[in-house]
C-alpha cells in the first residue's frame, strides 16, 4: 500500500492505479487541515518538511478534485494526447455547427448534444454558476463540422472523428470534426467522458486540457446480440441497451427476433404470424419495429433483424400450421412446402420496409433433419427430389438466400452452413462464427466473409469473466494482412433463454464493454493483459451505474452480485 | 354426434371467444395494483385521445410548482410507452373518446406530510359529450394517486393500435389502510447514484408507497455532505460516490421542477443509526472513536459526540422536511466502551454500566432530535431494552421478529412493522407470498391501539446490493407488501395464490415501464428459469 505522500504522488502520474488512488488521497485530504493546524506548532526544520508535504497534498487534492490524472476514456481512442488544465463547463454550453455541411434536418445531432449534456450533468445537483467565472476558464460550447450532408447510416459508413478542446482562447469552444454526423456522435461520447463533477466547483469540470484526440473503429461491425423470442423485451427496456450501446461505441443491434418459443413481431404481409407470441401484450407491432430502428439510427446503430430458419421456428406454426412437417414434429419448417417458401419471401419484403441495414440474419443453425425425415409426406418429397436431409438443408439454406438477394438484401448466415456447404454459399454470404474459436481464419481463406462470436469467450450467456471478453481477438492466426478486412468485426450474444426485462442489463454490462474495447480500438492500443485495464474499466462500470445502466460488478461471473461492502471502483 | 356432445362443443366455444374478447382487452379482471378500496365498472371501451388533456376548473389547488401538471404528463407518457401509438382519435365518433381528466383538488397547500390525506375518487364515464373522466381528492398527493390508478385502467389495444381506457364506467374510491408505507434503501453499505435513487421513487408511486426511508450512513461509508461538519462525508467510500447538500435536497424537497419525491408524493425518512452503525462518522472526526483500535459505538463519554449529533439534524432540519427522523439505535455492542480506559474511567465515574450508557446515549440523542422539531424513530432494540424510558413521543421500528407491535402498542408506543423474516428484501428466501400476508395488525384488536400501529416498510439492506440489482431485489416483492399496506382488510386475499396473477400482471407493468423487476416464481430477485411469457413468471 501507499504510504508517504511521495509515493501517493506517484500514483497520480502513474497510469495504473486510479482507484487506489482515489481513495488514498482522500485520508491525504483530511490530514491536510489538520498538518497545517500542527504546522503552526512546529519548529522550522520540521515546518519545511510539514510544507512540502502539504504542497503534495495540495497537489494530491488538485489530482482528486479531477477525477482523472490518467485518461479513463472507454472505449481508448486511437490517438490522444492532453494538458493539464482544466475548465469549466458553462451553464449555458452551446452546440455551433457554422461550416458544417450537414443540415441536421431531423434533429440527430442536436439531440445528441442535448442528451450528451444532459448525462454529464445526472449524477449531481449543479450550483456552479459560470456566468460568475472568467470566460478564459469557461468551455462556452462545443462547434460540430461535419462534412457530409447525408445522415444515411449504413455498414462501413465513416465513423471517424477529431475532438479537440482547446485551453485557451476567448471564448473556447470545443471542436469536433467528422465525415458523417455518426463520427461525431462519436465524439460526443468521448466528450461526455471527459467531463465530470468537481467537487470543489460544484459544477462540471472538462479535465486536463487541452485535448487533442483522432479517433476511429479498427471493425466496422461491432454488434450486441438480444433475443425477444425467449423472453419478451418492452420497448423502454431495448431502448436503455441501445442507449448504453452507444455509450460503448457498439453500432449493431443484432435482433433475433423470433425463435421456437415465441414469434413477438408482427409481419402484415402474414398477420397470423405473430399469433405465436406469449400473450398479445408481448407483441411488437410494425410501428414498433420501425421505432427502435429509427431510436437506434439516432444513435449511429444499425439494426440486424434475424430469421433463424428452418430449424428455430417451431413458434411459426401457431399461425400457420402448414408450416410443420406434421403436428407432433413441429420443426424445422416444411421444406416440401413451396408455402414456407412464399412465406419467408413475404416476411422479408416486409422487413425491407423497416430493416435498412445492408444485412439480414438467416440463422441456419442447430437443424435437426429427422422430422423431414420422418414425416411420410416430406419424406416422399425428398426420395422425389433426390434429396438426402443434409441435401435439402442446404436447398433450403441457399434458396433463401436467393430471396434476400432478391430484396436487396446482403446474408448473415450462423457458421454451420459454412461447415456443411461452404462453398455452395453465395459469395456475398457473411459467415456469423459461434461454435468455437478459430473458425474466421478458415472462413476468409475460404474467400468468405465473417463476424465473430465465439461462445467460449463471447457469449453473455455463458459463465465467462470481463477478462476474456476484453481478450478475444477476432484476428487471431489470420497472418495475411489482406485476408483482415474479411473479418467484419465481432459480436457478443446475449442469448434470452435465462433473461427478462429484470436481468438483462446487468448480464450484458460491463462484459459487453470489454467486448467492445476490442473491436473498436487499435491492435497496438490493446492490452495484453486485461488487468492493465481493470481500473479504467471500472471506472467505466461506475460511469454506467451513474448514467442509470445496471452494469453488474466486474468481480464474477456476469449475474453477480457485490460480495460485500464497498465502493464501486473496487468490485 | 349426439345433442349432448354437440351442446358440450357450444359451451366450449362460449368459452373460448369469451376468452378471446377478454384477452383482446387484456383484462379479464381488475388489473389494479394494490387493489382499491372499492372499485365497480362497466364492459365498455373508451379511446384515450391524442390530444387527451388535464382540466382543474374548481379546484382550490393552484399547482403554482406544476406538481400535478408534471404527474398527468408522467401518467399519460408512461401509459403511451409500451408501444407506438398509430391510433388517431380525431377520426373517431366523440362519444367513444375520453377527451381528458377533470381533477378536483380541495386543498390548496401542497404540503407533504405524515396523515397527509392521501384519498381520492375516480370516475370514468361511459357516456358524455365530451367525455372526461374526474378525480376529486382532498390534496394533490391523492389526486396523484388517482392518476396512477388511471394509469392502471388504461391499456394498449392491438386493434385500434391505440390506448382504450377499458371497462368503462369506472366509480373508484380509494385511501390506504396505513399511512406509512416504506422501503428502505442503504447509501452506506453500496452507494447508489443518483438517478438510480431517482427511479426506485418513481417505481414506489406506481406501487402506491409513501415513505423513502433513507439509511444514509452506516458503518462502511458516509456518502452525505454536513454542512456543519464538513469532515464527515471524509468517510464516503471515495469523492465520486458522495452525495452533496444539494443532492440530497434535490432528492427530497421541491425547489425547483426538478425536486423529486416529494413531487411523487413520497416522504424522505433520514436516519442517523446512532451509537452503533458509525464507524465510517470517525473517518473525518477520529475523536469520536472511542479508540482507534475500538471505532464504534461513538464515544458515550465524549461531549463532542452530541455536539456533532446536534450539528447533524440541525442540517438535516433544512432539508428533510418529515416530520420524523430515524435516529437508529439497533445491534449497539458495548464492549469498546468498557475495554476503552477513558472510556470505562467516565462510564464508573457516572455510575453507568454498558447498558446504561446506551440509553443514556439514545435518550440524549432523542431530545436533540426532539430540539430540532422532529419525532423519532428507533429501532426495537430501544424498546426491547428500555421501552418505558423512551419519549412517548418514540415510533418504534419492529424488525427482529413478528408480533412485537403488539407490545410496542400496549406500551403505548407507535410502530412501524418490518419484521425480518417476512420484510427483509436482502432476505432472498423471502418470498412474495410472505411479504404478502405479513399482516400488521396480528394480535391487535383494540381499535386505539391499531391506530398506534403507523404501518410498515420493507427494508432493502445493501450488503448485497448495488445499482445493478437493486431493481429486482426490491420489485416484485415490495410491491405484495405494498398493497399490504394500501387496501383495506377485508379486501386483502387471505390465500395470496389467489392475487398472483395480477401482481404478475403487474410486475408485467413494471417491466414495461422499464422496472427491471423480477419474476414472482423462485426466490428474490432470481434470473427466469426457462424461456416463457413474462406472465407466467
Amino acid at each position: 500500500m501507499v504510504t508517504s505522500p511521495l509515493m501517493c504522488l506517484r500514483y497520480c502520474l502513474t497510469e495504473s492505479n486510479n482507484l487506489l488512488l482515489l481513495i488514498l488521497l482522500q485520508n491525504l485530504k483530511e490530514r491536510s487541515s489538520a498538518e497545517f493546524d500542527r504546522m503552526l506548532r512546529m519548529g522550522r526544520t520540521r515546518l519545511k518538511i510539514a510544507y512540502i508535504w502539504y504542497l503534495v497534498c495540495f497537489f494530491a487534492v488538485y489530482c482528486d478534485a479531477d477525477d482523472a490524472n490518467e485518461i479513463n476514456i472507454w472505449p481508448m481512442p486511437v490517438s490522444v494526447s492532453f494538458g493539464s488544465g482544466n475548465l469549466h463547463l458553462s451553464n449555458n454550453f452551446e452546440l455551433i455547427t457554422e461550416g458544417s455541411k450537414f443540415a441536421d434536418a431531423s434533429g440527430i445531432l442536436k439531440e445528441a448534444f442535448s442528451r450528451t449534456i444532459d448525462i454529464v450533468r445526472s449524477s449531481h445537483v449543479v450550483e456552479l454558476d459560470t456566468s460568475k467565472i472568467k470566460p478564459s476558464l469557461v468551455l462556452k460550447g462545443i462547434h460540430v463540422v461535419i462534412s457530409s450532408p447525408s445522415d444515411e447510416l449504413q455498414y462501413g459508413i465513416d465513423e471517424s472523428y477529431k475532438l479537440n478542446i482547446p485551453a485557451q482562447g476567448n471564448p473556447i469552444y470545443a471542436r469536433i470534426e467528422a465525415k458523417t454526423v455518426y463520427g461525431a456522435l462519436h465524439g460526443l461520447q468521448t466528450f461526455s467522458q471527459i467531463c465530470s463533477y468537481s467537487l470543489s466547483s460544484r459544477g462540471i469540470l472538462v479535465h486536463q486540457v487541452p485535448w487533442t484526440i483522432a479517433d476511429q473503429p479498427r471493425f466496422s461491425y461491432r454488434g450486441l446480440l438480444i433475443d425477444t423470442a425467449r423472453h419478451y423485451q418492452p420497448l423502454r427496456v431495448i431502448k436503455k441497451i441501445i442507449d448504453a450501446m452507444a455509450y460503448t461505441k457498439l453500432n449493431v443491434l443484432h435482433w433475433h427476433i423470433v425463435d421456437t418459443q415465441s414469434f413477438p413481431l408482427e409481419i402484415p404481409s402474414y398477420p397470423k404470424l405473430w399469433d405465436g407470441s406469449f400473450t398479445i401484450s408481448e407483441r411488437y407491432t410494425v410501428a414498433d419495429a420501425a421505432e427502435i430502428v429509427s431510436y437506434a439510427k439516432k444513435r449511429g446503430i444499425n439494426v440486424l433483424a434475424e430469421i433463424d430458419v428452418p430449424g428455430h421456428a417451431e413458434s411459426w406454426g401457431f399461425g400457420y400450421p402448414s408450416l410443420r412437417p406434421s403436428e407432433n414434429c413441429t420443426g424445422p419448417l416444411d421444406v416440401s412446402n413451396d408455402f414456407t417458401f412464399k412465406l419467408i419471401d413475404g416476411i422479408l419484403s416486409d422487413f425491407s420496409k423497416i430493416f435498412k441495414f445492408k444485412f439480414v440474419h438467416l440463422g441456419g443453425d442447430e437443424v435437426d433433419t429427422s422430422c423431414w425425415i420422418l414425416t411420410p409426406h416430406v419424406k416422399s418429397w425428398l426420395q422425389k427430389q433426390g434429396m438426402g436431409d443434409s441435401d435439402a438443408y442446404q436447398y433450403f439454406v441457399l434458396r433463401v438466400q436467393k430471396l434476400a438477394l432478391s430484396h436487396g438484401y446482403e446474408v448473415i448466415n450462423w457458421e454451420e452452413t459454412f461447415n456443411e456447404i461452404g462453398s455452395k454459399l453465395n459469395p456475398q454470404t457473411v459467415v456469423h462464427n459461434w461454435l468455437a474459436g478459430g473458425v474466421a481464419e478458415k472462413i476468409v481463406k475460404a474467400g468468405l466473409r465473417c463476424i465473430v462470436s465465439n461462445q467460449d469467450k463471447w457469449y453473455l450467456d455463458h459463465d465467462i469473466r470481463w477478462q476474456d471478453f476484453y481478450s478475444n481477438e477476432p484476428l487471431e492466426n489470420i497472418t495475411n494482412h489482406q485476408l483482415h478486412s474479411r473479418v467484419l468485426g465481432g459480436e457478443v450474444c446475449m442469448w434470452g433463454e435465462l433473461i427478462d426485462a429484470a436481468d438483462i442489463e446487468q448480464m450484458v454490462w460491463p462484459r459487453a464493454a470489454a467486448a467492445a474495447e476490442r473491436m473498436w480500438t487499435s491492435y497496438d492500443k490493446l492490452a495484453k493483459d486485461p488487468s492493465d485495464v481493470r481500473s479504467r474499466l471500472s471506472h467505466f462500470r461506475c460511469l454506467l451505474n451513474q448514467r442509470g445502466v445496471a452494469a453488474g460488478p466486474l468481480e464474477g461471473l456476469g449475474n453477480t452480485r457485490p460480495f460485500g461492502p464497498g465502493s464501486c471502483y473496487t468490485k | 354426434m349426439g345433442k349432448r356432445r354437440l351442446e358440450g362443443m357450444f359451451h366450449w366455444y362460449l368459452v373460448f371467444i369469451f376468452v378471446i374478447s377478454a384477452n383482446a382487452v387484456d383484462v379479464k379482471h381488475l388489473n389494479i395494483w394494490p387493489m382499491p378500496k372499492s372499485a365497480s365498472y362497466g364492459y365498455r371501451n373508451l379511446h384515450l385521445s391524442n390530444e387527451f388533456e388535464l382540466r382543474t376548473d374548481g379546484t382550490k389547488f393552484a399547482d403554482a410548482s406544476s406538481i400535478l401538471k408534471d404527474a398527468f404528463k408522467r401518467s399519460i407518457d408512461v401509459v403511451r410507452s409500451s408501444h407506438v401509438i398509430e391510433f388517431n382519435a380525431s377520426k373517431i365518433d366523440s362519444s367513444l373518446v375520453l377527451k381528458g381528466i377533470h381533477i378536483v383538488v380541495s386543498s390548496p397547500s401542497d404540503e407533504l406530510q405524515h396523515g397527509t390525506d392521501e384519498s381520492y375518487k375516480l370516475h370514468v364515464p361511459a357516456q358524455g359529450s365530451p367525455l372526461y373522466a374526474h378525480i376529486e381528492a382532498k390534496t394533490v398527493y391523492g389526486a396523484l394517486h388517482g392518476l396512477e390508478t388511471f394509469s392502471q385502467v388504461c391499456h394498449y389495444n392491438i386493434s385500434s393500435r391505440g390506448i382504450q381506457v377499458h371497462q368503462v364506467p369506472w366509480t373508484i374510491a380509494d385511501q390506504p389502510r396505513f399511512s406509512y408505507r416504506g422501503i428502505l434503501i442503504d447509501t452506506s453499505r453500496h452507494y447508489l447514484p443518483i438517478p438510480v435513487i431517482k427511479k426506485v421513487i418513481d417505481s414506489m408511486t406506481y406501487a402506491k408507497l409513501n415513505v423513502l426511508h433513507w439509511h444514509i450512513v452506516d458503518t462502511q461509508s458516509f456518502p452525505l455532505e454536513l454542512p456543519s461538519y464538513p469532515k464527515l462525508w471524509n468517510g464516503a467510500y471515495s469523492i465520486t460516490e458522495r452525495y452533496m447538500f444539494a443532492d440530497a435536497e434535490e432528492i427530497v424537497r421541491q425547489v425547483n421542477r426538478q425536486f423529486y419525491a416529494k413531487r411523487r408524493g413520497i416522504n424522505v425518512l433520514a436516519e442517523i443509526d446512532v451509537p452503533g452503525h458509525t464507524e465510517s462518522w470517525g473517518v473525518g472526526y477520529p475523536a469520536l472513536w472511542p479508540s482507534k483500535d475500538c471505532k464504534q459505538p461513538l464515544d458515550v463519554s465524549n461531549e463532542f459526540t452530541f455536539k456533532l449529533i446536534d450539528g447533524i439534524l440541525s442540517d438535516f432540519s433544512k432539508i428533510f422536511k418529515y416530520k420524523f427522523v430515524h435516529l437508529g439505535g439497533d445491534e449497539v455492542n458495548t464492549s469498546c466502551w468498557e475495554t476503552t480506559p477513558h472510556v470505562k474511567k467516565w462510564l464508573h465515574k457516572n455510575h453507568m454500566n454498558g447498558s446504561k450508557a446506551y440509553e443514556y446515549f439514545v435518550l440524549r440523542a432523542q431530545k436533540i432530535a426532539l430540539s430540532h422539531g422532529y419525532d423519532m424513530i428507533n429501532w426495537e432494540e430501544t424498546f426491547n431494552n428500555f421501552g418505558k424510558k423512551l419519549n412517548p413521543k418514540t415510533v418504534v421500528h419492529n424488525w427482529l421478529g413478528s408480533g412485537v407491535a403488539q407490545n410496542v402498542v400496549k406500551a403505548g408506543l407507535r410502530c412501524v412493522v418490518s419484521n425480518q423474516d417476512s420484510w427483509y428484501l436482502d432476505h432472498l428466501d423471502a418470498l412474495w407470498q410472505g411479504f404478502y400476508s405479513n399482516e400488521p395488525l396480528t394480535n391487535i384488536t383494540d381499535p386505539k391501539q391499531q391506530a398506534l400501529v403507523l404501518g410498515g416498510e420493507v427494508c432493502a439492506w445493501a450488503e448485497h446490493i448495488d445499482a445493478s440489482d437493486i431493481e429486482q431485489t426490491i420489485w416484485p416483492r415490495a410491491a405484495a407488501a405494498a398493497e399490504r399496506l394500501w387496501t383495506p382488510y377485508d379486501k386483502l386475499a387471505k390465500d395470496p395464490e389467489k392475487v398472483k396473477s395480477r401482481l404478475s400482471y403487474f410486475r408485467c407493468l413494471l417491466n414495461q415501464r422499464g422496472v427491471a423487476a423480477a419474476p414472482l416464481d423462485g426466490l428474490g430477485r432470481e434470473a427466469p428459469v426457462e424461456p416463457a411469457s413474462c406472465y407466467l413468471q
